[in-house]
């Protein structure tokens, strides 16, 4: 059995015991803010790894992820709440509208006679501030005055609000990792990589780099309005401000970078980690103290762990793995947090303390590639 | 003749003056060291909410502040700076690690001001309601000075570019920093000065700002819009580019909001840069050799 | 017969003319050397040729298709490769990844699987066999050299540009080289060599055509061809610049 056909029956069972877990929640009568609490972390697992599609297999630095979301949730916003769409039905709509939209930054960008990472990075950071004045300046859209998405009917069969919410970010978030594990594994992601590593030299080996760029950026604003348009029901009220703001381009590309983008699933890793952070820092009424954390970890993970943590934790799964367990034993039978999420949550931060702690020999993780992940630069072909 | 039209066309050449001091800095860094830092973004609200400081609690003239503000500014240049030299960044983690500091000073600024509009009282600023008229067309003060302050920067940048050594450093460092070093320059010190000019640039635009608009720590989101086209159209480390390029989106963006109301300007904007992209990437005021 | 034949190939940048309508026969199964003082024109021929820079003027038939009508990966798939001078590997793969990757695209389009087979025989035909599993950063120069090469020959060309395989090598090393070459030669590739050491190419190749500002200024049999009045007189100027 090869490990892609082990990997891909690993994604099956995964699939089979996640969807279980709202039942479970339910049935052992268990806070329902786990459930919350995974949904979330879901959300933000798509829109890390749609975002790490684009940007960590062909290395070109997106800060567009807020834009693609924004898309998705105005699009079911609109059609559902304004329209009186079935949601399911406006769901693959914002996913589309989404993916063209990338699609068309792509046939402006990626056509440019002089091509850089840069331009192409600031480039996104625009799309967004356009998205928004275009959403306040047409009423169709938004035209400053929001719009309601309570009481937005949902199908009896995805049960309650907290369980539809869970069933959807699921599926979505399962799909992305689903595409970006096949593309990891395949001719495609592989061309992808040799784009990041040396587009002219790629470009000249026979990789269709244009078409690739086209279909990592289509991709990643598919996956990422697929999950904009389930979040809007979880935002409830919808404005401008709230969905084309920094957030979530912040976010994802703290994730990723933390998670690490050489993988595919490091951004996923990442994703969670960052989430169980902000959540419990938010809840221990830390808000403020929230954003100068992530700029500070920002700036030291770029310099510091540049391959990301999860191929640390890959090379040093072991004691790794044993630091979990330990500190989740030791926290829940000596009740040191307050609650499940809590003990996770310090159990998770002691693991990746493993990660960070540098080790003086360690010939296989801390190879310098990463660096030239991270550094795509030099992407002017003559 | 349109005297509507003519007003925003003035309004739009002098708020471009503004402009290209707001883009200048950080034409500079990314054109001759290659470190994109969008931590002039913060150094520009951070030079607002100061002068906003200084007039409201020591009824201080608003462009004194600028005694406090450009000194603050070098000297921020120069820290961030010599940081990137002792990290070695390349110019893609400095857009990352830029980005980190950005968001933190956003933090500090809503923290310190909160997220609350705030605005020179009038008593300790002349400049806002200063104006005076040529035939029919208004001419804000504030925003004269501010256009007085891109020329003279242009000026001024153009001939310590051109006449002096440090000038002939620089433009040896964009060539080649390692020929230049072999040459015996001192890259790392004109470097570190040049930088801290830059950010001192930014710093001062934010007291032009200060002048004549609201503060709200959310604006400097707004600036990504406006400088960036600047940048790219003006070419990369070009001062008299970005002069130009600054008095080009202004009147877009003026013109525009006349037009089609006020947000239409930041597509007009958007759509200036894409054109620069397309048609002329190395900007519009640069020889093809140069950068 | 011919296998590629260019003409009036002309590339400049800003007032430069680096090449200023080149004519250029390349004739299948043929070792064609290409030479000339420094600022010749010969690496931005070979870039042309391979598409990394699109020529302002010119036409180039190889196979019936014209080359400058194509990108870099048509023209890969068309069965042209090339190497660089300084050689570029994909950084974040390993040597055996790097040949699996252009195997997977070249000529022919192969999946991963299939790729990841196939790239030993590469790998053992330029002697990296033992280092295929190493990251790119622990490859010597000359090793580096040897993968461009084998990267190259993994999309399967018939036609093979190979820009200053020789630069920067020891001499025992350029031994190894020029037999590499030769057997590469042996297994039908059709093979464009730059070089500046003129007595190595002058041995190698079986036609030799001498570059001057841009200009073609001699083309046929190596030994003929270096005793020309202009080719001598364009390579002892050139070296009586660089003495």
């Amino acid at each position: 059995m090869t490990s892609r056909t082990k990997s891909l029956i690993g994604f099956g069972v995964v699939a089979v015991v996640l969807n279980l877990v709202p039942t479970v929640v339910e049935s052992l009568d268990a806070p329902s803010f786990y459930v919350t609490f995974m949904f979330t972390a879901f959300f933000w697992i798509s829109q890390s790894v749609s975002w790490n599609i684009l940007t960590g297999y062909t290395g070109y630095f997106s800060f567009g992820q807020g834009a693609w979301f924004g898309i998705g949730v105005y699009t079911t916003g609109i059609l559902a709440a304004k329209h009186g769409w079935p949601f399911l039905l406006a769901l693959p709509v914002a996913g589309v509208l989404a993916g063209l939209g990338g699609l068309l930054l792509g046939m402006i960008v990626f056509r440019l006679r002089k091509q850089s990472g840069e331009i192409f990075a600031l480039t996104t950071l625009a799309v967004a501030f356009v998205l928004a004045s275009v959403a306040r300046l047409y009423s169709f859209i938004d035209g400053g005055r929001g719009i309601f998405m309570t009481g937005t009917p949902l199908p009896a069969f995805l049960g309650d609000f907290r369980t539809a919410m869970f069933r959807m970010t699921f599926v979505v978030a399962f799909l992305t990792l689903l595409t970006a594990f096949l593309l990891y594994e395949s001719r495609i992601g592989w061309g992808m990589f040799a784009i990041r590593d040396d587009e002219p030299v790629a470009h000249g080996l026979g990789v269709p780099v244009f078409r690739y760029k086209m279909l990592a950026l289509g991709t990643n604003a598919f996956f990422g309005g697929l999950m904009g348009g389930v979040w809007s029901l979880q935002i409830g009220f919808v404005t401008v401000e709230d969905v084309f703001n920094i957030r979530v381009p912040l976010f994802v590309i703290l994730m990723s970078v933390l998670g690490g983008l050489r993988h595919w699933m490091g951004p996923a890793f990442g994703a969670v980690i960052i989430y169980a952070l902000t959540d419990r820092l938010n809840s221990a009424g830390l808000e403020d103290l929230n954003q100068v954390i992530i700029g500070g970890l920002l700036i030291i993970l770029v310099l510091a762990v540049r391959e990301g943590i999860y191929l640390r934790l890959r090379a040093r799964w072991k004691p790794a793995l044993a630091v979990f367990v330990l500190a989740i034993g030791v926290w829940t039978v000596f009740d040191l947090g307050s609650s499940l999420i809590w003990d996770f949550f310090y159990a998770s931060l002691l693991t990746v303390a493993v990660a960070l702690v540098p080790l003086k020999r360690q010939p296989d993780t801390a190879a310098s590639p990463a660096s030239e992940a991270m550094a795509a630069s030099d992407r002017s072909p003559p | 003749m349109n005297d509507v039209l003519n007003q925003a066309i003035v309004s739009g050449i002098l708020i471009g003056g503004l402009y290209a001091v707001m883009s200048v800095g950080i034409s500079l860094t990314w054109g001759v060291l290659k470190i994109i830092n969008l931590a002039h973004f913060s150094f520009i609200l951070l030079g607002a909410y100061v002068t906003y400081q200084l007039s409201t609690t020591l009824g201080w003239d608003p462009l004194i502040a600028l005694v406090i503000v450009i000194p603050g500014g070098f000297l921020a240049g120069v820290i961030m700076q010599v940081f990137f030299e002792l990290a070695k960044v390349d110019e893609f983690q400095s857009l990352i690690i830029s980005f980190g500091i950005f968001i933190i000073f956003q933090s500090v600024t809503r923290t310190i001001w909160t997220a609350d509009f705030r605005r020179i009282d009038g008593d300790t600023n002349p400049y806002e309601s200063m104006s005076f008229f040529v035939g029919d067309i208004a001419v804000q003060v504030a925003t004269l000075i501010a256009f007085g302050v891109a020329v003279a920067i242009a000026i001024g940048m153009t001939v310590l570019l051109t006449r002096t050594y440090f000038g002939k450093a620089v433009r040896a460092i964009v060539e080649d920093p390692e020929i230049a070093r072999a040459y015996g320059i001192d890259v790392r010190r004109v470097a570190v000065l040049l930088s801290g000019l830059a950010t001192a640039f930014s710093a001062v635009a934010g007291v032009f700002i200060a002048t004549f608009q609201s503060l709200s720590p959310n604006m400097s989101f707004g600036w990504f819009g406006i400088v960036f086209p600047v940048v790219i159209l003006g070419g990369l480390g070009s001062t008299v580019g970005a002069l130009g390029a600054g008095v080009i989106v202004g009147v877009a963006a003026g013109v525009a909001t006349t037009e089609w109301g006020p947000l239409s300007a930041s597509l007009v904007t958007f759509l200036i840069l894409i054109a620069a992209l397309l048609f002329r990437p190395q900007g519009l005021f640069t020889r093809q050799s140069s950068t | 017969m011919s296998s590629l034949t260019g003409t009036g190939i002309a590339k400049h940048f800003g007032g430069i003319k680096a090449l200023d309508g080149v004519d250029i026969v390349i004739t299948e199964g043929e070792i064609l050397g290409l030479v000339g003082p420094n600022g010749s024109g010969k690496s931005t021929l070979i870039n042309v040729l391979s598409g990394y820079y699109r020529a302002d003027a010119g036409r180039t038939v190889f196979d019936g298709d014209d080359l400058l009508r194509l990108g870099p990966h048509e023209i890969a798939a068309a069965g042209l490769a090339r190497t660089f001078q300084i050689p570029r590997p994909f950084r974040t793969m390993t040597a055996r990844e790097n040949v699996a990757l252009s195997y997977m695209f070249g000529q022919r389009r192969h999946s991963l699987a299939q790729a990841r087979q196939a790239a030993d025989q590469w790998l053992e035909f330029t002697d990296l066999a033992n280092v295929g599993e190493l990251p790119i950063d622990q490859l010597t120069l000359h090793q580096l050299k040897f993968l461009e090469l084998a990267r190259a020959l993994a999309t399967e060309p018939k036609l093979l540009l190979l820009d200053e395989v020789l630069a920067g090598l020891n001499p025992t090393e350029v031994e190894e080289s020029i037999g590499m070459i030769q057997r590469i030669h042996a297994q039908g590739v059709t093979l464009v060599i730059v070089e500046h050491l003129v007595r190595v190419v002058t041995a190698l190749s079986t036609s030799l055509i001498v570059l001057n500002q841009g200009r073609v200024i001699a083309h046929g049999d190596p030994e003929v061809v270096m005793q020309e009045p202009e080719v001598v007189r364009a390579y002892l100027g050139s070296r009586w610049e660089h003495a």
